[in-house]
């Protein structure tokens, strides 16, 4: 079990360093960040100082092995935007994504379960011919579309929710949170319905199918047989065996929630780290990249690491 | 009890009456900055143009009038000097003198600074007393006051005890996120990327024509949320709207739109001295763009106000050489476009060798200028018909801009917006021969060169006599336009969207100065 450990955590590194390697070689096509740095009216003198300055001059072999080496000492460089060191914009812009993906998961998990369970009990009902159809639309609609359409409804024709921003924040000491203020808690809705959208139609398509299958088992006929109430058997009995798929899936969804936040948070203006990679895309804003990159892929090889392990736990057949 | 509820009540609809006052604007970019001296953009100039001063300021029309200064006359031929304004206080309170001109020229002019151009024609600064500073110019250099409008003056005691004498470029200092001017609104709170709250300056020197008490900008990126938000009356002002968007808007009520013309001239260039062509099938094959005959045939072909009709839907108006007519300088006896003319463009082709046209590479941005990828592919329909096969490439700006400095083009395109409001402008940065070391023709890519327009070029920056001044840019003008060493099409269009309860000025350097901003 131990070396197993270690063999999947060196893995781990690897593919952290592979990916920080490609990004850094991706770099140079994204774009110069100088000419966002300067004026009009700079020299070729200016540019060249700039250049050497910010060590644009060298290759992206030496560029990514300094960012290295920062990174190691937890620096992780200053923004070519802001001006501002890359880890504080971070921390400062990552409760609002945080907050964003918890609401969206929870929007998914929820409604995509409870009309998962609904379509499949009804399998035949007109109500459940309808979610399925909605459903594909809404899967097959971009999600910037998606956002732009709830905006125009929501916030043009009704004038119930706002259409861009945090609303108010409260500041928990590093902390801003939106869950504190009804301006915040509004704010929230249409991003997280957006965002979780897709999540949720996924969800309550896989709960369906699972639920059908779990439906059809004996050991459902038996209990039908023993006269026990179609609650007891579709909630106690059938939806607890539908579950554990679901709960895998969920947790890999989390991790693309919050990175593909980044188009649902610029059609929000919505101010967290998806909106400021794409800023920072924009203008070519290097460190900022690179950390935005390097966190998310941090994420994702935690998270299947995780699963890895707890895989092997449950499973005594890996342990060999 | 009922005397606490109605107490409640009344701080509760106070509170509400005060955030209703609040004016909000939103724009697509966060003012990187809120030094006035480290970015030289227009984002940060006219955010900050609200806050900070200069020793001019300009009036709704562009003109020049006296700000930080109350007069200002040249020093002979060596130079300008201006008597300073008393009686000035900055936000902080402290007091508004010479030294804060001379500390802030030497910020200004400091290598970490990107405004240093401004004052690349002076020797030296002096302060004579504590309300007159003079200004050495190594030649004379009579538009040296519509240079440095926007040269803003900070408080010499301010800066230097919060550690920012020198501007910061890549890392933070206190004027980043900090303001300390003598302006109209002073800043109250600063949140990169997410609002900037400003309030009035209860000591401003001048009166205020505003009735703001508070105002908060937002940056939107997604022109259809800025849009959405302006209808639903989050935000009171946004800029820029969307051209798809000015028809609907205007529909409506609740909300106008307004329309005015910028100072930024659209045009294409050409590889003018490259030996051959660089892309397409003929890559390879002698460059005909060294042919002034091509170039004209180009200028010809393309129909200019087909493409301000169709694409920009009326909001752009054609233009004949490198400068809006707003702007100092602008040639009003050479005002006429070459006609759209594709029998002409033909007979130029031939004349020059070209009967049977030629293929090369044209390199566009496609979210620099307004609807820039859909007027070059315009253009290249435009082109085939007098036989020229385009080869369109087009590219975010940030990709753009080293490719035109790499001179990776046969034919370009490109916008200019001259930061002194004068047609001097274009001509040091893209008509003269490329110099570096004179720090001229830095955005000459095409490498146009014209030996009586590099003669002309001094004698402009020199010349005192407005009469004599204008006949040596329209000498200059008249050589572009023979020479076709650019194809100027149209201004672009400015495109703000505001609550209809909302009056406001339009500058033509697309500043938003909430100084003349009435909320009715």
């Amino acid at each position: 079990m131990f070396s197993f450990l270690i063999r999947r955590v060196l893995q781990a590194g690897l593919v952290l360093l592979i990916v920080g390697f490609v990004a850094f070689s991706m770099f140079n096509f994204v774009g110069d960040p100088i000419d966002n740095m300067l004026g009009t009216e700079r020299t070729q003198a200016d540019i060249d100082r700039l250049r050497a300055q910010l060590g644009l001059d060298q290759t992206f072999v030496v560029q990514y092995w300094k960012f290295l080496a920062n990174a190691v000492d937890g620096n992780l460089g200053v923004s070519y935007r802001q001006g501002r060191p890359v880890a504080e914009i971070i921390a400062e812009r990552a409760p609002a994504t945080l907050e964003l993906a918890t609401v969206s998961a929870l929007f998914a998990v929820g409604v995509g379960v409870l009309l998962g369970i609904y379509t499949a009990i009804r399998r035949d009902g007109l109500v459940s011919h309808i979610i399925m159809s909605v459903s594909l639309i809404g899967v097959s609609l971009p999600t910037f579309l998606i956002g732009i359409l709830l905006i125009y409804l929501f916030s043009v024709e009704l004038d119930w929710l706002p259409s861009f921003g945090r609303g108010e924040v409260t500041d928990l000491g590093g902390w801003t949170t939106g869950f504190l203020t009804s301006s915040g808690l509004k704010a929230l809705i249409l991003p997280g319905i957006t965002l979780g959208l897709f999540q949720m139609t996924l969800i309550m398509r896989l709960v369906r199918s699972e639920m059908l299958e779990v439906l059809r088992q004996d050991y459902i006929r038996f209990a039908r047989a023993r006269g026990l109430s179609e609650k007891a058997i579709n909630f106690r009995h059938a939806l607890k065996n539908t579950l554990v798929p679901v709960i895998t899936v969920t947790g890999l969804q989390l991790g693309s929630i919050i990175a593909f936040a980044i188009i649902t948070e610029s059609v929000f203006q919505w101010p967290g780290v998806g909106l400021l990679f794409i800023n920072a895309v924009q203008f070519v804003d290097i460190p900022v990249m690179a950390a935005y990159l390097m966190l998310i892929s941090v994420m994702f090889v935690t998270i299947n690491l995780i699963v890895d392990i707890l895989y092997v736990a449950i499973d005594p057949r890996l342990r060999s | 009890m009922r005397k606490t509820l109605a107490a409640t009540a009344l701080a509760l609809l106070s509170v509400q009456g005060v955030s209703a006052e609040t004016f909000r604007w939103a724009g697509t970019t966060d003012p990187q900055t809120m030094d006035p001296h480290a970015v030289n953009s227009a984002p940060v100039l006219g955010f900050l143009n609200n806050v900070y001063e200069g020793l001019m300021r300009r009036n709704q029309q562009m003109q020049i009038e006296p700000a930080l200064a109350t007069s200002w006359e040249p020093i002979g031929s060596d130079g300008w000097r201006f008597h300073l304004r008393k009686d000035v206080k900055f936000h902080n309170g402290s007091d508004f003198t010479a030294e804060d001109v001379v500390f802030s020229y030497e910020r200004a002019t400091r290598p970490e600074s990107d405004v240093s151009s401004w004052f690349a024609s002076v020797s030296s600064i002096k302060a004579v007393d504590d309300y007159t500073v003079e200004f050495y110019t190594a030649a004379p250099n009579p538009i040296f006051p519509d240079t440095i409008t926007n040269f803003m003056i900070m408080d010499k005691g301010w800066t230097e005890t919060n550690n920012s004498a020198v501007p910061a470029k890549d890392a933070e200092n206190f004027a980043t996120r900090n303001t300390n001017g003598t302006g109209a609104f002073k800043v109250v709170e600063r949140q990169p990327d997410l609002k900037t709250v400003i309030e009035p300056f209860g000591a401003w020197w001048d009166e205020a024509t505003h009735n703001i008490t508070s105002a908060e900008y937002t940056p939107i990126q997604n022109p259809a949320t800025a849009v959405a938000a302006l209808l639903s009356g989050e935000v009171d002002m946004i800029n820029p709207v969307p051209t798809q968007d000015v028809a609907r808007l205007s529909s409506s009520p609740d909300v106008k739109v307004l329309e005015d013309i910028e100072a930024r001239v659209i045009m294409f260039g050409f590889a003018n001295q490259a030996e051959t062509l660089k892309y397409s099938a003929d890559a390879g094959k002698p460059n005909p763009f060294k042919d002034a005959r091509v170039r004209q045939a180009v200028n010809h072909a393309i129909n200019v106000d087909a493409i301000v009709q169709t694409i920009m839907r009326g909001s752009a108006q054609p233009v004949s050489q490198l400068v809006s007519p707003a702007m100092r300088g602008y040639s009003e006896a050479l005002a006429d476009r070459p006609a759209y003319d594709l029998d002409k463009a033909r007979a130029l082709l031939a004349e020059a060798g070209y009967a049977d046209g030629f293929s090369f590479g044209m390199r566009c941005p496609n979210n620099r200028y307004i609807n820039d990828e859909a007027v070059c592919q315009a253009a290249v329909g435009m082109l085939a018909q007098i036989g020229l096969d385009v080869e369109l490439e087009t590219m975010p700006v940030s990709n753009y801009w080293p490719e035109l400095r790499a001179q990776n083009f046969d034919m370009y395109m490109l916008g200019w917006s001259p930061g002194s409001f004068d047609a001097e402008h274009p001509i040091r940065f893209l008509v003269t021969t490329p110099n570096p070391e004179k720090k001229l023709g830095s955005w000459n890519f095409g490498a146009f060169s014209n030996a009586r327009v590099d003669e002309l070029l001094p004698q402009i920056q020199s010349e005192i006599d407005d009469e004599k001044r204008q006949a040596l840019l329209d000498e200059s003008t008249k050589i572009l336009q023979d020479e076709a060493g650019y194809v100027p099409m149209y201004v672009q269009a400015l495109l703000w969207g505001a609550r209809s309860n909302v009056d406001l000025t339009q500058r033509a350097d697309n500043f938003f100065m909430l100084r003349w901003v009435t909320v009715n």
